[in-house]
């Protein structure tokens, strides 16, 4: 029997909750995580079934008092992991919860605040690139008429639709928490 | 107090307000949690990502100071502006509960 396995996996920018699920399922199945690295690489070690909570944050202010952080998610039982591009992984048994599940985050204040940070780091890039290329390449690419430009048209309505639905997917949660934290 | 700290603080958040609360004594963010499980008989649990969050935002609006380092743990203590905040907030719950009670 391997005692190791990776897998690739696509976790697009707004789905941590998914990848967060994906985590905690290997380890019910009795795979451990182990790492995350280069291009969604999960790395994977066999253990006993148990579940175990994964958490991400996002906070690039961590990286500057990196120690101070850690200790207190350790102080509050939640095991520290690694970072990668940006987010921090943190994970705690289930067993060591009391009454109900723990999140790393308890109320949707906190929770529209890391979807803001994750908009800062991450999404904006990929605004300014949706509007500085996307959008002139499809409106220049569909008024010449080659085969090469049509391929290029076509690339770059897939783009579109890939960057859309990923802007739908970031903006159903925010708005959510948006209207709960705004509601008092 | 300028309106931004009026319009984030006032009302304010549960989190936000045991935090302040708590640190009118300097606390370190595992004491705060603490301490607010102890004043909620275990209600309250503040979750570490949501501490983390309201404390670097309550020390960039100069709501609460950091005192000093032990082990890793960062110390605070609230300031004028986070007594002045925490004081209006306090008044807003005490009207809340006496209309409560006269609405009984």
């Amino acid at each position: 029997m391997e005692n190791f396995k990776t897998e690739i996996r696509f976790f697009s920018i707004p789905e941590w909750k998914k990848e967060e699920k994906y985590l905690r399922e290997q380890h019910k199945k009795g795979w451990e995580f182990v790492a995350v690295n280069g291009l969604c690489l999960y790395h994977f070690k066999k253990c006993e079934p148990k579940d175990m909570i994964y958490q991400l944050d996002y906070n690039p202010d961590s990286i500057y008092q990196k120690y101070e952080y850690i200790q207190l998610f350790s102080d509050c039982g939640w095991e520290y992991l690694q970072n990668y591009v940006g987010y921090s992984y943190f994970r705690k048994a289930a067993s060591e919860m009391e009454k109900t599940e723990e999140e790393i985050f308890c109320d949707d204040a906190s929770r529209l605040d890391m979807m803001k940070r994750v908009f800062a780091g991450r999404m904006i890039p990929l605004v300014v690139m949706f509007f500085s290329i996307i959008i002139p390449q499809i409106i220049m690419q569909s008024r010449v008429h080659t085969p090469f430009n049509y391929g290029l048209l076509v690339f770059f309505c897939v783009m579109f639709v890939v960057y859309l639905v990923m802007f739908i997917a970031f903006a159903i949660p925010y708005w959510k928490y948006y209207k709960s934290a705004h509601k008092k | 107090m300028d309106s931004h700290i009026k319009k984030v603080y006032v009302p304010m958040t549960e989190t936000g307000f045991y935090i302040l609360l708590c640190l009118r004594e300097e606390a370190h963010g595992y004491g705060i949690v603490k301490k607010t499980e102890q004043l909620t008989h275990g209600e309250i649990k503040i979750s570490p990502g949501t501490l983390y969050g309201s404390l670097s935002k309550m020390e960039k609006d100069g709501l609460i100071q950091f005192i000093r380092e032990e082990e890793n743990r960062k110390i605070y203590c609230i300031t004028e502006l986070g007594k002045q905040v925490l004081d209006l907030e306090m008044k807003r719950i005490e009207r809340l509960y006496e209309s409560m009670e006269e609405a009984k």
